[in-house]
């Protein structure tokens, strides 16, 4: 914006912001009004092609979003729903673009109102390119996230407030929007409320226990291998990583098979044997729970393991010598040394662990598919929350319920991530540590 | 500025509401058109499209048979494979936009879920045509008073025994009782007889032995999902049978059928009930002439015992525009003559009453005794409430096998039964 008091430039007050922003309204004309025609036909071509073609798909997009359907058997709820994201998808991007263009033409008005000459096509081109060219980079990116995250997202969560399940299952039915029941019957309906609680639990019992317990015992093992006095260092780390190297649901269910209450190796030849009992792993609740927990630690430790153990060879050994030189015990290198050092620099890794076992279903679902059965609760003994919705959308068509859980579970997972990645060290900018 | 772009958020979401009560314009006419009198020939379309199962075995046979009936009505048949289990869900989602099958391929228990999802359209076949299929397939693929798909095989479960340790089938549930009694050894893994006794599917024989029933049926066959007979006398009966060999040690706690599978082809137990489908890992394993089938045994009473059993066959896709002819072309592959040519690629039994009479299946051995139990077999209700009983009763059957009280137990499965069936009804 620069001024040459040397050239009086007549036009310039007469140039009106007011007029520009009005005319602005209009994609395109804002812009004629400031004299940049060429940007002002490529808006106004762009407006007229947008209203052209997605008057009629935004059309029935809203009406489709709005009514799911009107005729039964020839309206398709799930088609019309998922039109209707789209709409809306339109909608945010065509906004987007109108606010552009009024922004633009008041803009530019005001900058002629100041004596601003109007550039070339060219320059203005290459300006365009220059502040425009980070963007232009990420914008497949995402757009690929809109599509590939966020819509399928929102059309869970529309279907939460849907009454979609077997019995008015499209397209020979069509769905209704019922609100906040589905909510409202996970807290009221006494089976659902009960199975919700008690599934919940123990998720957080599960995720809580199975990964402390695989991270504990992983750094037990990973500082004990560091110690100078062990030999074969290298031996004994490859044996460790094996649980890992094995596919996990191969070794699940080869465990499967293990705890199986008659014919399993664990009861009939390492517990009888040695007690002259088995345990009930398979068909008592609470040793299911133990068992699953055991499978997880074994196959969840090596990860920690190699983890730690990278980091344990970056602590420098300058640390260890100074605390001798001030006569530190053996605990307090650990405490103030050691485990600073190893969950600083792996700490958000750490809570990747935590909501991979909160979503854990492989591990529930091949060693007895959520079982054994509970008297008077609809989920099984060992069932987490995501097994939970596997049954309930795969084996008993509840889509809508199977959606409610489904966000209450994103919630959680979301919450938990969000708070402890902001405290971890790893997410703080340099020098704010 | 700012006043700006809310004017023209206003504007626009003004405009949104303006357009959401518009709609498509379209006429308010009946989907469907109108059915062909009879004797009448719809006009023949140029193809029709196909799913059959993902078997690799079947591949020529289906090649085959379409073949002829092109030869025969000049209309072109596309094939396609999809997994039975998928077609259902595929049906839902690409028949609407019109890339769907005419003619799909589905177990009977699917024909509720269907209908309520209004994938398909009933059968369109005359008296004759259907004259030769086996009543209790016809039964087992009607829905409602109407007939849904054409039947193209049957199977259920029947007694097999190794011959070695038993010499005789057990006629009665005692005669069975007490070869148990003789030959289990639980130390040593031999058990007299076998069974995946926590799976509804195999224990119903029992639980209905003596009067116990999923559905009430009236006589045309419709189903009433509100009267459930799974906790009255008989059942209760039936499961404190069951009960009473877990606490014999007869049958061990834990049975699936990876482990009954493997217990009688090492030659360790005497009778196992199982279906057509282990017919030929159990020959491998302990010899065909060792052996052998029988039909389950009866009461003691001599009342036969019902078996499940479940009925495939063909569909018509109700997005089909030529239903008549999809109609035809599932009864052209599943006629006599082709169920003879299905049995011989496959091993399975046909749903066609002369073929099961035939001598190709009287005189298997190890078919003879299906043919013989099927007889007795009741189809799985093919209600879409059917869905809801597998869970609970699974259920139930575990904490009979832990020593909880049967009747208590089974009383309530059958209220978490209801319960879900309200649920899911209102």
């Amino acid at each position: 914006m620069q001024k040459d008091p040397r050239e009086p430039r007549p036009q310039v007050k007469k140039h009106n912001v007011n007029v520009a922003t009005l005319l602005g309204l209009i994609p395109g004309i804002g812009q004629f009004y400031n004299r940049r025609i060429i940007k002002g036909s490529i808006m106004l071509v762009l407006a007229t092609a947008f209203v052209l073609t997605f008057a009629q798909f935004l059309n029935i997009g809203y009406w489709g979003l709005f009514t799911l359907g009107t005729m039964q058997g020839v309206d398709d709820s799930r088609t019309l729903l998922i039109q209707g994201i789209l709409s809306l998808f339109l909608t945010v991007v065509a906004i987007g673009f109108y606010a552009a263009c009024v922004i633009d033409a008041r803009r530019d008005a005001v900058k002629i109102q100041n004596g601003w000459k109007i550039p070339s096509v060219r320059t203005a081109l290459s300006d365009w390119f220059d502040n425009a060219f980070p963007y232009l980079l990420v914008t497949p990116g995402l757009i690929l996230l809109v599509f590939v995250v966020v819509f399928p997202l929102l059309f869970m969560v529309l279907l939460a407030f849907t009454n979609y399940d077997r019995y008015n299952a499209p397209p020979g039915n069509l769905l209704e929007w019922v609100g906040f029941q589905n909510f409202m019957d996970i807290v009221n309906v006494p089976i659902w409320r009960d199975t919700f609680v008690s599934v919940f639990s123990w998720t957080l019992t599960w995720t809580f226990g199975a990964t402390t317990l695989q991270i504990a015992l992983a750094l037990l093992l990973a500082i004990i291998v560091n110690d100078k006095r062990i030999k074969f260092k290298r031996t004994i780390r490859t044996v460790f990583i094996l649980p890992w190297a094995v596919p996990a649901f191969v070794t699940i269910m080869i465990f499967s098979a293990l705890f199986n209450d008659n014919f399993g190796a664990i009861n009939r030849d390492i517990l009888e044997p040695l007690l002259g009992f088995g345990l009930p792993w398979m068909s008592d609740p609470f040793w299911a729970k133990t068992a699953i927990i055991m499978i997880q630690v074994w196959l969840g430790f090596p990860f920690v393991y190699a983890l730690f153990t990278g980091v344990l060879q970056s602590i420098s050994s300058d640390w260890y010598e100074a605390a001798d030189v001030d006569g530190g015990s053996k605990w307090q290198k650990f405490r103030y040394i050691t485990l600073p050092h190893v969950l600083f620099a792996t700490a958000p890794l750490l809570i990747m662990q935590y909501s991979f076992n909160f979503n854990n279903f492989n591990i529930i679902y091949l060693f007895n598919e959520g079982g054994p059965a509970v008297r008077g609760q609809e989920a099984g003994g060992t069932d987490i929350l995501i097994s939970w919705v596997y049954d309930l959308t795969f084996q008993n068509s509840m889509y809508s319920m199977a959606a409610v859980v489904s966000i209450i579970m994103g919630m959680m997972v979301a919450i938990f991530a969000f708070f402890q990645f902001r405290r971890s060290r790893s997410f703080k900018e340099e020098g704010q540590v | 500025m700012k006043k700006a772009t809310w004017l023209s958020m206003i504007l626009l979401t003004a405009m949104i509401f303006i357009l959401a009560a518009c709609g498509p314009d379209r006429e308010e006419t009946g989907a469907d058109e109108a059915d062909v009198s009879e004797g009448e020939e719809p006009e023949k379309p140029e193809s029709l499209k196909v799913w059959v199962n993902d078997d690799d075995n079947q591949k020529e046979f289906y090649e085959e048979v379409t073949e002829e009936f092109t030869e025969e009505t000049g209309i072109s048949v596309e094939i396609e494979h999809h997994p039975m289990d998928e077609q259902l869900d595929k049906v839902s989602l690409d028949g609407p936009s019109g890339n769907g099958p005419d003619l799909f391929y589905q177990p009977h228990d699917m024909i509720g879920e269907a209908n309520l999802q209004g994938l398909v359209s009933p059968i369109q076949a005359d008296e004759e045509q259907l004259s030769i299929y086996e009543d209790s397939a016809i039964e087992a693929m009607s829905y409602e008073g109407e007939l849904y798909g054409v039947p193209d095989v049957t199977e259920t479960y029947a007694l097999l025994y190794n011959k070695e340790l038993v010499e005789e089938a057990p006629e009665t549930i005692s005669d069975l009782e007490e070869i148990a009694e003789e030959l289990t050894d639980a130390s040593n893994e031999e058990y007299g007889f076998l069974m995946e006794a926590a799976n509804f599917y195999y224990t119903y024989p029992f639980m209905t032995a003596e009067g116990g029933y999923v559905f009430n049926q009236d006589e045309d066959g419709t189903y009433d999902s509100s009267d459930i007979g799974l906790a009255n006398e008989g059942a209760v009966e039936g499961a404190e049978m069951i009960q009473s060999w877990y606490q014999n040690d007869y049958i061990p706690k834990g049975i699936n059928d990876d482990i009954l599978n493997g217990l009688f082809e090492d030659g360790k137990v005497g009778a196992v009930i199982n279906g057509t489908w282990a017919v030929k890992d159990y020959v491998k394993a302990i010899g065909s002439e060792n052996l052998g089938v029988a039909p389950l045994p009866t009461t003691d009473d001599g009342d036969p015992l019902n078996s499940f059993s479940g009925v495939k066959g063909w569909l018509v896709s109700n997005y089909s525009e030529d239903k008549y002819w999809a109609s035809q072309l599932g009864l052209h592959i599943t006629n006599t003559e082709n169920a003879k040519k299905y049995h011989e690629a496959s091993g399975q039994i046909p749903a066609v009453t002369e073929v099961v009479e035939s001598d190709v299946l009287q005189e298997n051995e190890h078919f003879n005794g299906f043919a013989e139990q099927t007889q007795y077999a009741e189809p799985m209700p093919n209600i879409p409430e059917m869905a809801q009983v597998w869970e609970p009763m699974g259920d139930a059957h575990e904490y009979i096998a832990d020593g909880n009280d049967p009747e208590e137990v089974l009383n309530e499965a059958v209220e978490e039964i209801q319960a879900e069936i309200e649920m899911q009804a209102k």
